[in-house]
This record gives C-alpha cells, sequence and structure tokens, in this order.
C-alpha cells in the first residue's frame, strides 16, 4: 500500500515539474507545423500524472523490501561499483576492475583468496582480450603514464 | 519465386566466412547467457550490442552476430532447466515440469538432446513462418499513414505488459517515464533543447544502451544480492547419450504442434514466448494426458515447451520487422539495435534494406543448424560452464557490460548513468513497475513525436485524424482489450503457471 503511494506522490511531482519545465519551450523558427515542442511532453506529464494518482488512489499491496541489512549489503555493492568507476580512469582498467570483481565476489559470499584470485585474472584477460584482441581502448591507467 | 530468389541472395550476405564466424560466435555466447540463471536474451543482446559496435562491425555482420546470440539464448535458456530446475530465462519455466524430473531419473543427455531437436523444430518453421508472412504483412503496412503508426505504437505499449502481467495502470506509468527519458535532448524537428539543463552530455539524449544495461543487467546485480537463494543447488550430472530414431520420432508430432502454437502466440502482439511454451505445454498435456506421464519426466513434456518458445520467439520477429513494432523486451532491443545501425525496422525496410534483412532471415536459418550441431555434441562445455558458480560469474558479466558501454562513450560520465539506472530498475522492480515499457518508451519516443507531428500536419491540426480511418479504429480497439485483458485473464493464467511450477518444486 505505502509503497505504491509513495510512488504515485513521486510521479506526481515528477508530472508537474516536468509539465511546467515543458510549457517553457519556444521554437526557434515559428514552430515545427501544428504542434511544437512542448506538446508531446505535455501530453506525456498529464499521462504519468493520471497513473501517479490512480495508484495513490487504488494501491497494490506491497511487496516486502529487504531487511535492513540486505539493504546494507546492496550499499556496499553500489560502492564498489561507483568507487570502481572513480578510480577507473586512474589506476587503470586492470587493478579497478580486479579489485572490483574481487570484492563483489566476495560479498556474494566466496572466500577472500579464490574471489581475488578469480577477480584479478579475469581483468587481466579481459583486458587483453579486449585491448589486443578486439582492439578497443580500455584504460591504463594516468597513474602510470597512460591513458 | 521471388520469395526464393531473394532468400539466396540473402544467404548470399549471410554464407561469407567472416559472417559464418559472426554467427558461430553469436550463436556460442547466446547459449552461454541464456544458460545462466537470471541472463536473460534482452540482457544479453543488451550486453553485447555496445561491444559489437565498437568493433566497428558492418550492418550486416553485427546484425547476423546479434540475431544468433538471439537464437543462442532461446537454445541455452533449457539447460539449466533441466540440469539445475532453475529456468535460465522466463519462457524456459515450463521446461522444468518434465525436464528435470527427466534428469533425474537419469536421462540427462536425452532430456537435453530432445530439447535441442525441438527448439530447432520450432525455430526453423517459425523462420519459414516469418518468411512467409513478413512480405505480405509489410505490403500492407505500406498503406499505413503517420495517423495509423501513431495508434500502432500505442497498441505495442498497451499489450506490452502482456496477458500476464499486473496492474496495467503500473504499464501506463512505466510507458510514460520512458517515453519521457526520450524527449531529454535537441528535439530534431525545431532544434529546441529540451530537459538538458545546458548538461552537454545529454544534448543528444541519453543512449538507451545505457539504459537497457542499467536498467536490466545492473540491477539483476542487486537483485541476486539480495535472493542469494540459487547457491548450493545440485547440479545433475550428465550421462552419455543413448538416443535412437524412435525416441526421436515420438516427439515430433508434438514438436510440430508446438510450433504452430508458439508461432501464432509469437505474432500476435502482448503474448510473446512465455505464453508460448505455456500453451503449448498445457494443450499437450490435454490432449495426450492420460496416454503419458507428464510432470515425471515425459520426453514430450520437455519437447512442447521448448518448439513452443523458441518458434514464440521467432514469431515474435515479424511485427518488429515488418511494423517497427515489438511485441516484447528482446525484439524491443534488436530493435533498438537497428535504429542503432540506421536501419528503421517497417515495410520500407523490406525495399530499401532488402539485402539485410533477408541476409538475417538466411542467418537465422543458418544459425539454428549451427545451434543444433552445437548443442547436441557440444553440450559438454556449457555443462561445465553452468558449473562456475554464479557468485563468480555475474561479477563478470558485469564487467563485460561495463566495457561495453566505455567502449562507446570513452567517459565514466556514462558508467554513473549506467549505476544510476542500475539503482532505479532494482527500486521499479520492487515496486512491481515493469521495465520493457520504460526501455521501449525511451526508443520509440522519438518516433511516435514525429509521426503525430506529420498526422497533426497532414489533418491542418485537428486530432480526430487519429482515430478516423478503419485501420485506426481497429488498432485502437485491439489496444484498449490489450490494456484491459490482463485484468481479466491474468490472475487465471499466472496462478495456472505458478501451480504447475510448484508441483515439481
Amino acid at each position: 500500500m505505502i509503497n505504491d503511494r509513495v510512488l504515485g506522490l513521486v510521479g506526481l511531482i515528477l508530472a508537474v515539474f516536468y509539465g511546467l519545465g515543458a510549457q517553457e519551450f519556444q521554437p526557434a523558427f515559428g514552430g515545427g507545423g501544428a504542434i511544437g515542442p512542448s506538446a508531446f511532453p505535455t501530453l506525456l506529464a498529464v499521462l504519468l500524472a493520471i497513473s501517479s494518482i490512480y495508484l495513490m488512489v487504488k494501491p497494490d499491496p506491497d511487496e516486502s523490501w529487504p531487511p535492513l541489512k540486505t539493504l546494507g549489503e546492496l550499499a556496499i555493492i553500489l560502492g564498489v561499483l561507483i568507487g570502481f568507476v572513480l578510480i577507473l580512469e586512474w589506476v587503470g582498467f586492470i587493478l579497478s576492475a580486479g579489485l572490483a570483481v574481487s570484492l563483489l565476489a566476495w560479498r556474494m559470499s566466496a572466500k577472500p583468496k579464490p574471489a581475488a584470485m578469480v577477480g584479478f585474472s579475469s581483468s587481466v584477460f579481459m583486458f587483453a582480450l579486449f585491448t589486443y584482441g578486439l582492439d578497443l581502448a580500455l584504460p591504463g591507467g594516468t597513474l602510470w603514464g597512460m591513458n | 519465386m521471388d520469395i526464393l530468389q531473394l532468400l539466396m541472395q540473402g544467404f548470399a550476405v549471410a554464407l561469407t566466412p567472416e559472417n559464418i564466424m559472426y554467427a558461430m560466435i553469436g550463436a556460442f555466447l547466446g547459449t552461454l547467457i541464456g544458460c545462466l540463471p537470471g541472463l536473460g536474451p534482452a540482457n544479453g543482446i543488451a550486453i553485447l550490442m555496445p561491444l559489437c559496435f565498437s568493433l566497428g562491425l558492418g550492418a550486416d555482420s553485427a546484425l547476423i552476430m546479434l540475431t544468433s546470440v538471439y537464437a543462442g539464448t532461446m537454445y541455452g535458456g533449457r539447460i539449466s532447466s533441466i540440469l539445475l530446475n532453475i529456468p535460465g530465462d522466463e519462457p524456459a519455466m515450463m521446461t522444468c515440469l518434465d525436464g528435470y524430473p527427466m534428469a533425474r531419473k537419469g536421462k540427462a543427455a536425452e532430456a537435453l538432446a530432445l530439447s535441442a531437436i525441438a527448439s530447432f523444430i520450432g525455430s526453423f518453421l517459425a523462420v519459414i513462418g516469418l518468411i512467409i508472412m513478413a512480405p505480405l504483412l509489410a505490403r500492407f503496412a505500406l498503406h499505413f499513414g503517420p495517423a495509423e503508426y501513431f495508434a500502432l505504437f500505442i497498441l505495442a505499449f498497451a499489450t506490452l505488459g502482456g496477458i500476464t502481467g499486473k496492474n496495467p495502470m503500473k504499464t501506463v506509468l512505466a510507458t510514460a517515464l520512458g517515453l519521457m527519458l526520450s524527449t531529454i535532448g535537441v528535439d530534431m524537428n525545431t532544434g529546441v533543447e529540451r530537459f538538458t539543463y545546458g548538461n552537454l552530455h545529454l544534448y543528444e539524449g541519453i543512449d538507451f544502451i545505457v539504459i537497457i544495461v542499467g536498467l536490466f543487467a545492473v540491477s539483476e546485480l542487486f537483485i541476486f544480492i539480495e535472493s542469494h537463494a540459487r547457491e548450493g543447488q545440485a547440479m545433475i550430472k550428465v550421462e552419455k547419450l543413448k538416443l535412437t530414431a524412435r525416441d526421436i520420432l515420438n516427439v515430433l508430432p508434438t514438436s510440430l504442434r508446438g510450433s504452430l502454437l508458439g508461432f501464432i502466440a509469437g505474432v500476435l502482439p502482448g503474448a510473446g514466448a512465455s505464453l508460448g511454451s505455456f500453451i503449448s505445454y498445457t494443450l499437450e498435456k490435454k490432449m495426450l494426458g492420460k496416454k503419458g506421464c507428464f510432470g515425471e519426466g515425459d520426453p514430450r513434456g520437455v519437447a512442447a515447451p521448448e518448439a513452443g518458445n523458441n518458434a514464440a520467439a521467432n514469431g515474435a520477429l515479424v511485427p518488429m520487422l515488418t511494423l517497427g513494432v515489438p511485441g516484447s523486451g528482446t525484439t524491443a532491443v534488436l530493435l533498438a539495435m537497428l535504429v542503432t545501425l540506421n536501419i528503421q525496422p517497417g515495410p520500407m525496410m523490406f525495399q530499401q534494406n532488402a539485402d539485410v534483412v533477408w541476409g538475417v532471415i538466411a542467418a537465422l536459418l543458418f544459425g539454428n543448424i549451427l545451434l543444433l550441431f552445437m548443442n547436441i555434441p557440444m553440450i559438454g562445455v556449457f555443462v561445465k560452464i553452468l558449473s562456475v558458480p554464479s557468485r563468480y560469474l555475474m561479477p563478470m558479466v558485469t564487467m563485460v557490460a561495463v566495457v561495453g558501454i566505455y567502449s562507446i562513450s570513452n567517459s565514466t560520465t556514462e558508467l554513473y548513468m549506467m549505476i544510476g539506472f542500475g539503482v532505479l530498475g532494482y527500486v521499479l522492480r520492487k515496486l512491481d513497475i515493469p521495465l520493457v515499457p520504460i526501455v521501449l518508451g525511451t526508443l520509440l519516443g522519438p518516433t511516435m513525436e514525429v509521426n503525430l507531428r506529420n498526422a497533426m500536419i497532414l489533418s491542418g491540426g485537428d486530432v480526430g485524424i487519429l482515430w478516423n480511418s478503419g485501420i485506426t479504429i481497429t488498432i485502437w480497439s485491439v489496444a484498449v482489450i490489450g490494456l484491459l485483458a490482463p485484468v481479466v485473464i491474468g490472475p487465471l493464467l499466472r496462478r495456472k503457471m505458478k501451480a504447475a511450477h510448484e508441483v515439481v518444486e
């Protein structure tokens, strides 16, 4: 119940802001025929608003959210992914992807040692495959003076 | 005769040594992705698509490789159904019913081989159906104007929730979200910036590959962490194959019936492969109920759903190729691929890009023969890979997805967006909001707006043009039925599918 109500509320707020934003578009050269750039977005805002209000009035029964501990796990996974992108261009693909795969496998209940082994060997393999085999430039890492 | 000639031209495109190689790689990777639990065909194609583009493959090679991936995933789904009792993708759910019991009786190899044969029959017949039907439908669709197309897009969204979908309003909400995402960027008609907030990265809009990979593949990672349930499943050992011609003949009628039903389910909007396998299994059980041992490892119970879902998967290509209106998540991703290659599917494609279309059709025929051979003698390879625990495979697959995204943009901004869409996808899945309409919305949004505009220009601003012709009225009525049918039939069908599945567990 509460899930769908919150979703409906967020949807409605989004619809209002999106709809208002759409009213400001001015075509530069007298418009594109009968419909300008704001007509279609306005239509969408109305559609979203209707479905959001419906969900607030008639919500479905809730799916259960995971317990707090699992949410913590998910936050760690998210952290690993963001951390990976943060250091990707700096330390290069091999190190960052190796670290990311190891950490992810470890959080999925692999033992640390095999996780690290699988992680780094797969990142080396992928780097070699994509750089030399398929000619895709993956970041080598600015830290080591490579692009 | 015209068709045969075109098909020969298609084979000339598909059977160059280079394209044969790409078809083989695609079929192999597809089967692999299909048999990993959790990664469906849509995911597989989405992950491999950016790689395909950054390799600089030509339109025909890229298409041939990715359609082989598509065909491969449909074969792959059955492997984990039979050996682990976990469907590799949703359509393979019905294969668990008799496949797993059969494997437990020590007939795993036979179950795998027979299901491969049934898959082959299903796909092959459906491609032939596609060859006959597609040109006819394309010729008919030449009469469609912008108003008809606009209505057709509405139909696609309305039926997307599928007959098994839950709350149609959630499909509407998801569609609106997807279409909204598509309006970000510079408007192609008027040159006005919309919702870019001065951010250069948003001028060309958000690449839908980023959206697809984020919503499907990255969110799958979160779901996987949450469930943790897929571990420690004992895999059944595959013994040596003992298959006689009689065994094959025995499942032949079943496969033929399953193919026909599956193909019909595939062509109809909103039904798709899951329904195809469900219908063919249930009907076969009804027909042969007393003479067979369905649910306890009847070979025909393996053949029926496999023929059905493969036929449906190929049947679903009919509306996608001829009208440019995909009926399922996977065909939506295939459509994305065509659009990215600058090929607009629809009736005109059969004239303007005839070589590509027929090349793909020829590749489907050839790919299926390839897959049949790959899936009988080489089945051991896939079984080995499946025994690698998912806790190692999932992170690696995620990295491949990351490499793909990075290679099309060469910037980390897209990667952050991908992660963001991953989180969004997870939350939406928890809220029971379907993801496919979002993807389809971002994809079809621009075309839909153009058609709406053109219709308005034709009519001088009169909205009535959208429902003034016989064709449009028909399309609108089907759309309304499609949107409302789940409310009536949906709960019933879902309960039946679930009940059938629980019997085995």
